[in-house]
């Protein structure tokens, strides 16, 4: 798969032709190129690596990665594991590429850096002929799912997880040792231990979206100082919520180290994807709606492959809504 | 996933440079010439077995100090159910904060002897 020689003539090929995006690759189609999302939009794309058979497809993919992605990837343990990490780094560059719509940008030529905290963002230092978009993005795999959340101008955190994960640990001794009070006494009070499983597996998503979000590390917010729960909302009779109940429920993080202030800016959605998962979702609200209770998340969700095939799934039965307000586009 | 907030993945970058590694610079390869805050093998070789449990990787897989858990397909929750298995199986008890340090075998190993060191002192 990494051949160094095929590799210094793809190079060679691509950097005479980075603009052009029929040329980019020696095979692959064009990426269909997205609207950015909207201030109040979230788009979030995923690739089931189940369905992504073609040996000479992944082949392309591997040529899509920095050198310094390749040979992570080289030193993987697990074919299941190290396709699921090959997809993320493709999800990932070509996701971002194709919201370039003034110029084609070549998925390869992509840089990425760190924060000082190690969140992941785009480098457009290199190559920025173009005016960057304010694009934030956030990626989660598993083995079975790989998934990007883009937002514009407001920071994101995504996490999922199989629905059928089990812990090597019990359960409440994990959340004893990890989650907060509150959040512990939830699951105690949860006595079949099949929907405590999955309430843990929820919560745990939820939590972990959260940090990611706010993108500075567990040590700016370890897990048990800060508590997500659900809240019912009185709906206000305006905005229009996919949820099966008649009450909607707000998702809300409550911290004990901090007041109000970093708290209160964050908007939740947690959802059964593709009937393996639950995804997480958490984004900054725009200061203009901190104070505003009610506002659903504006979330479009596609399923891709990427240069063969997307497919826009929000509002079908591959993503199904458990709490948080949400407004499918 | 991303690491999570670990400066100290930005050193082990800086010593691959143009993609390859020189092995003189990376002393964790070569045990016999280690500074004396290393751990002992039997304490890597615990942290190995619990990796390799948590993570249930088949038999034949190589699990070594320089195994990093990013790369053997831990994710985030699996690697603070290792690090809670570290905990029951030595006694120790983990701030979030040194559990960020730890990507690799070696460094959990480190951790452990380290705390258990500060623990019976």
């Amino acid at each position: 798969m990494f051949s160094f020689v095929s590799k210094r003539l793809s190079l060679m090929m691509m950097t005479k032709v980075c603009c052009f995006q029929r040329n980019f690759s020696s095979a692959l189609p064009p990426l269909v190129p997205v609207k950015l999302p909207s201030k109040m939009e979230t788009h979030f794309w995923y690739v089931l690596p189940d369905e992504v058979k073609s040996e000479s497809l992944l082949s392309q993919y591997s040529e899509l990665l920095s050198p310094r992605e390749k040979k992570n990837l080289y030193h993987m343990q697990g074919d299941q594991f190290k396709k699921s990490a090959l997809l993320a780094r493709v999800l990932v560059r070509t996701t971002i590429a194709r919201y370039q719509t003034n110029c084609q940008v070549n998925p390869r030529s992509l840089k990425f850096k760190k924060t000082i905290y190690g969140k992941p963002e785009v480098d457009w230092e290199n190559g920025d002929k173009w005016c960057p978009p304010p694009l934030h993005f956030n990626i989660s795999h598993t083995s079975s799912l790989v998934a990007c959340g883009v937002t514009v101008n407001v920071p994101i955190g995504i996490d999922v997880e199989e629905k059928q994960r089990r812990l090597k640990n019990k359960i409440l001794a994990f959340a004893k040792r990890y989650f907060s009070p509150d959040e512990v006494k939830l699951l105690t009070a949860i006595s079949d231990p099949e929907i405590q499983r999955q309430e843990f597996i929820k919560l745990w998503t939820l939590k972990e979206a959260y940090v990611k979000a706010v993108g500075r590390g567990f040590s700016a917010a370890p897990f048990n100082t800060f508590t997500i729960r659900a809240r019912v909302v009185k709906m206000g009779g305006f905005h229009h919520f996919d949820t099966q109940h008649s009450e909607a429920s707000e998702i809300v993080v409550e911290s004990s180290d901090d007041p109000e202030n970093l708290t209160r800016n964050w908007q939740f959605a947690l959802l059964d994807l593709a009937g393996s998962h639950y995804a997480a979702i958490c984004i900054e609200k725009e200061n203009s709606a901190g104070g505003e209770a009610g506002v659903p998340m504006r979330l479009t969700v596609w399923k891709t492959i990427p240069f063969v095939e997307d497919e826009r799934v929000s509002g079908t039965g591959a993503v199904v809504p458990i709490s948080g307000l949400i407004k499918q586009l | 996933m991303f690491e999570q907030g670990r400066i100290s993945s930005v050193n082990s970058v800086s010593l691959s440079i143009n993609g390859k590694s020189f092995p003189s610079l990376r002393m964790r390869s070569a045990p016999r010439f280690r500074v004396s805050c290393a751990a002992k093998p039997e304490t890597v070789d615990k942290v190995c077995q619990i990796v390799k449990k948590q993570l249930a990787l088949p038999a034949d897989t190589t699990v070594t100090g320089e195994s990093k858990f990013a790369a053997l397909g831990a994710d985030s929750l699996d690697t603070v159910e290792i690090v809670m298995g570290l905990e029951e199986e030595f006694g120790i008890s983990v701030e979030e904060e040194s559990a960020q340090t730890i990507s690799t075998v070696q460094d959990a190993a480190d951790l452990i002897e380290k705390l258990i060191e500060t623990k019976s002192a």
